[in-house]
């Protein structure tokens, strides 16, 4: 009887465990989503609740503390069914965690409404902002390669900095262009976000950003990509419509700007 | 409804309702179909992604007052104040690339850092300058109240 009770649940439970391995057969990996948002969720919420009982410390932001001990859960898991973090990443959390990235699309979008909201200062600023935007990021080009430089990092890297700026799905191409890796560039627009997430306010504040409430819209929308502009948002709604605006232009401007910089700096 | 979506030419936002949450979570559908139908016309070089065309095609909706912001701020407004959790996946991603950060991890990550702080500091002084430069050069009233 406990037998019959016990088969059917194990062999569910050992399909799930083969999609989360990638040991089922090809097509049989269909994928559960559950885990995935299930862990993407709880780790969030851990976070959010650390936040709150370690009184705003900037490391318990609840997207630091997901990312980070999201990633320590899957090593963990990965090590206790003997295979890489890699591979248990790929067959166990990304079905799920590709349905919540998804989401990103209408969020992003989202952001032409606290742009429209100030459109009166969009009117007027509408040629400084540009202005200021593309000579922005030209300087800050200069920057980052001269940083790049000096910490020794080889032509494949410095390239792969370069177009951060830029929302991903923009960067990633643009990296490729210039002879840089797409992955680490990549890597490099999440950890934008999260920094700024992270160290937004006290940069801020510590740079004195926010006297010029256009130029600190600006700022977060193209350091912190749209989380910079969520950031911005709760500065103030000209912060927020200037950061909106910042990710949609520099974004353009990426596109058009560092693949003649990479070139005049010999990168490729 | 219908009718008297034609007779508001000079929309006052706080007095209507706002639209179902469906038909405003259809809107944003219908702006993303669109925008990923646009997104492959440009070349590979100058690549326009989906979510960016949609930005600006949602805000010139709203800007020649084709769309209201009532049928869209509701869900608007919510999809936003979920932005970072929606960006965990993203950072749970760099679990699959742990062998990159293995190589030249450290390097890449501080310099990742200081980045950011650069790109947010240098746009935001520049834009002050230029301001200021507008204001007194051209005269432009740069007066703004948040």
């Amino acid at each position: 009887m406990i037998n019959l009770a016990v088969t059917p649940h194990m062999a569910v439970w050992g399909k799930w465990l083969g999609d989360a391995m990638g040991t089922n057969a090809a097509g049989a990996s269909a994928g559960n989503a559950i885990f995935g948002i299930f862990l993407s969720l709880v780790v969030y919420l851990i976070g959010q609740w650390l936040f709150k009982i370690g009184k705003g410390f900037f490391l318990f932001q609840p997207l630091f503390v997901g990312m980070v001990l999201g990633i320590f859960i899957l090593f963990l898991l990965a090590k206790a069914f003997g295979t890489t973090t890699a591979t248990f990443y790929k067959s166990a959390y990304l079905p799920g965690g590709n349905i919540i990235f998804w989401f990103l699309n209408p969020a992003t979008i989202a952001f032409a409404i606290p742009l429209y909201r100030r459109n009166d200062i969009v009117k007027r600023f509408w040629p400084v902002i540009i202005l200021s935007l593309i000579v922005g990021l030209v300087i800050s080009l200069f920057a980052i390669y001269g940083v790049a430089k000096l910490f020794h990092l080889n032509d494949v890297g410095i390239a792969s900095m370069l177009p951060q700026a830029a929302t991903t799905a923009i960067a990633m191409p643009i990296a490729t262009a210039i002879g840089g890796n797409a992955a680490i560039t990549a890597m490099a627009c999440i950890l934008n976000a999260v920094i700024i997430y992270a160290l937004g306010d006290w940069l801020v504040k510590f740079f004195k950003v926010n006297s010029d409430p256009i130029g600190a819209g600006l700022g977060l929308g193209t350091a912190g990509h749209t989380v910079g502009s969520a950031k911005a948002l709760q500065l103030g709604s000209i912060q927020g419509s200037m950061a909106s605006i910042a990710v949609v232009v520099i974004s353009i401007v990426v596109d058009v700007v560092v693949p003649p910089f990479a070139s005049l700096m010999g990168l490729h | 409804m219908p009718t008297q979506d034609k007779v508001t030419s000079t929309p006052t936002t706080q007095t209507e309702k706002p639209s179902p949450i469906l038909i405003q979570m259809g809107i944003f559908a219908a702006v993303l179909f669109v925008s990923s139908l646009i997104s492959p016309l440009f070349p590979a070089s100058f690549p326009v992604p989906t979510p960016v065309i949609g930005l600006v095609l949602l805000y010139v909706l709203l800007a020649t007052r084709i769309v209201k912001l009532r049928n869209v701020e509701k869900f608007g407004d919510f999809m936003i104040s979920l932005i970072a959790f929606l960006f965990v996946p993203s950072g749970i991603q760099l679990a699959a690339n742990l062998d990159i950060l293995k190589a030249e991890g450290v390097q890449i990550v501080l310099v990742t850092l200081i980045a950011t702080i650069i790109l947010l500091v240098v746009v935001a002084y520049t834009t002050a300058l230029f301001i200021r430069i507008a204001k007194k050069v051209f005269h432009m009233n740069t007066d703004v109240n948040n």
